[in-house]
């Protein structure tokens, strides 16, 4: 038997990035500017999960209806936001008039993509209301293979996307939001804090509308029970189709701010990339709860910024912060398949 | 004035024949009683008017209008209310936003619900909390409530005794003889003496089909005429 030496013995077995051990990894890790930005940067995704996640769980939550074409209609946000900025936005665009052109392109992506959602309700989902749940899957899968093939080929007929970037779309963030600003010993991207002031703004707007207005009110009431609401004079159709059109006017604001982040971006993959996380979300935070989605959003976005810092500062491997998330998951599913929030069974029909 | 009148009204659920040809007549201010056994379609009758399960054959009109082709929130807007024997109150909802929920378009909506815990003061204090923790007579109080704040003509009652302790039946019946004084009430009772206690007028219904009326002064609730359509 050859004799080893340990000298030549690689103590990162492979998985520990070259020059770095575990401790001086939980080292830097443990310092406090490392936490707060992590902690900073955990909170933006928090914000991005529960913009893509939120309408989801509206609809579902509401309607009893899981819709397939969630990510499909945040890309479609994306895309409206991205023409909008490039056609309003010049390079001798201030930053205020960018951030004002990036607020009018909220309101043109609210109004055509839950305008958008409305059209689909009224045509396609409302006629499988009393069929069992998965025509609806089906029905909304179709209807998101159909958007994204047809996304696709508008992309590829106007050369929109050259390559996989967007990159028109991105230049028309003000500089102010492209830059990392330093505060005392932090370094935080100023995008980051434009994403978790979204964040908190599209929570607070869901919350205040479901809760202090009467209209908030005829949609809580007809989600418990469509047929008593019904009966109350509450046109509960109609109900349903605002209330689809509101969780897709939400799914198009999350891909609008999606357009201006360089890791997503207006690309049609974007569809599947945000359809999946935001289905971990409400499925931790319990289907149907808007609650659960919040503090479901939370945990998943700060486990991926932990993991992410891991990944880029001290291990090897690409794949930690997506496994760490869906072992979350899956311990969830395990211990408890309804979610932190959830209860059995949503639905106001 | 008739306010309400079903005429020969065929109902199924699926291919099961529920209504065979039930015809009724409630006169504006009247409150008139649906009894018979467990089964024979007295709930089906008021979901019928409601149009929540409609009627494949025959007529439902109220002040003239045929109800039959409108959806419920339509039957609902012209001043009909349901209050069902499961009550079904939004048990998510707070007991305050139970009652506001009610209160119709157009209507000032304070106003109305201060007004309505002024007159079930019994719940004033309970406004806060989720009115799925309410015990059952509060909850039946909060759906007769609710059923009052939609300025309805005409309140179809299903079962509202049902479940409640002897005392809370005594509640319910005198703020259902209060809400009389205001509006027309049909009636679905299994309690026969409450029933008729109530009622000016009663339909008795059997196996889908009203076999037998009468004014309610006419019989006791242990007439051999009524017995023998209730009795098991």
């Amino acid at each position: 038997m050859t004799p080893v030496d340990p000298a030549a013995v690689d103590l990162t077995l492979g998985v520990l990035q070259s020059g770095t051990s575990f401790l001086d990894g939980l080292g830097q890790f443990l310092r406090l500017d490392t936490l707060v930005s992590v902690f900073v940067e955990g909170l933006a995704k928090s914000a991005i999960y529960v913009m893509i996640a939120g309408g989801l769980t509206l609809i579902f939550g509401l309607m009893g209806v899981l819709n397939f074409a969630h990510g499909t209609l945040t890309m479609l946000g994306a895309y409206v936001a991205g023409v909008v900025m490039v056609l309003v936005v010049g390079s001798a665009t201030g930053q205020i008039g960018r951030v004002l052109a990036f607020f009018g392109a909220l309101a043109v992506v609210f109004l055509l993509v839950g305008g958008f959602g409305s059209v689909v309700e009224v045509g396609l989902i409302r006629k499988l209301y009393d069929r069992p749940p998965i025509a609806q899957i089906l029905l909304t899968f179709g209807v998101a293979l159909v958007l994204e093939e047809a996304a696709r080929i508008v992309v590829l007929f106007y050369g929109l996307q050259p390559t996989s970037e967007w990159q028109e779309a991105l230049g028309t963030k003000p500089a102010l939001l492209a830059t990392r600003h330093t505060i005392g010993p932090l370094s935080i991207r100023g995008l980051a804090l434009f994403e978790i002031a979204m964040g908190v703004v599209t929570v607070a707007g869901i919350w205040a509308f479901l809760t202090r207005t009467r209209y908030g009110l005829f949609i809580r009431a007809g989600s418990e029970d469509a047929e008593m609401a019904e009966a109350l004079g509450i046109d509960v159709r109609r109900v349903f189709t605002v209330v689809f059109a509101l969780g897709a006017g939400i799914a198009g604001i999350a891909g609008a701010v999606l357009m201006w982040d360089q890791i997503w971006g207006a690309n049609v993959p974007l569809a599947a990339e945000t359809l999946l996380p935001a289905f971990v979300v409400v499925i931790i935070g319990g289907l149907g709860t808007f609650r659960g989605t919040v503090v479901g959003a939370l945990i998943v976005g700060m486990v991926d910024a932990v993991t992410t810092w891991w990944f880029i500062n001290v291990v090897t491997w690409t794949w930690l912060p997506d496994v760490a998330v869906f072992l979350i998951l899956v311990g969830m599913l395990i211990l408890k398949p309804q979610g932190l929030y959830g209860v059995e069974e949503v639905g106001g029909h | 004035m008739t306010l309400l009148e079903v005429d020969g009204v065929q109902t199924y659920y699926g291919e099961s024949h529920i209504l065979e040809g039930v015809s009724l007549e409630v006169d504006e201010g009247e409150v008139v009683a649906l009894v018979g056994r467990n089964g024979v379609g007295k709930t089906t009758t008021l979901r019928t008017i409601m149009q929540l399960t409609p009627p494949r054959e025959g007529s439902v009109s109220y002040r003239g209008e045929e109800l039959v082709g409108l959806r419920t929130h339509e039957v609902a807007d012209r001043g009909v209310g349901w209050i069902p024997e499961d009550r079904r109150i939004f048990s998510q909802l707070t007991v305050e936003e139970n009652v506001r929920v009610a209160v119709p378009d157009g209507e000032d909506v304070d106003a109305t619900v201060e007004f309505a815990f002024e007159t079930f003061s019994e719940l004033d204090s309970h406004r806060g909390r989720d009115a799925g923790t309410l015990s059952g007579g509060q909850q039946q109080m909060l759906a007769i409530a609710r059923g009052l704040v939609g300025e309805n003509d005409l309140l179809l009652v299903d079962e509202p005794s049902e479940g409640l302790a002897p005392q809370i039946v005594a509640d319910v019946a005198q703020a259902l003889a209060d809400a009389a004084t205001e509006t027309t009430l049909l009636l679905v009772e299994q309690n026969l003496p409450l029933a008729l206690d109530l009622a000016d007028r009663f339909y008795v219904l059997d196996n889908g089909r009203v076999v037998d009326d009468g004014d309610a002064s006419e019989v006791s609730a242990d007439d051999e005429r009524l017995r023998r359509y209730l009795s098991a």
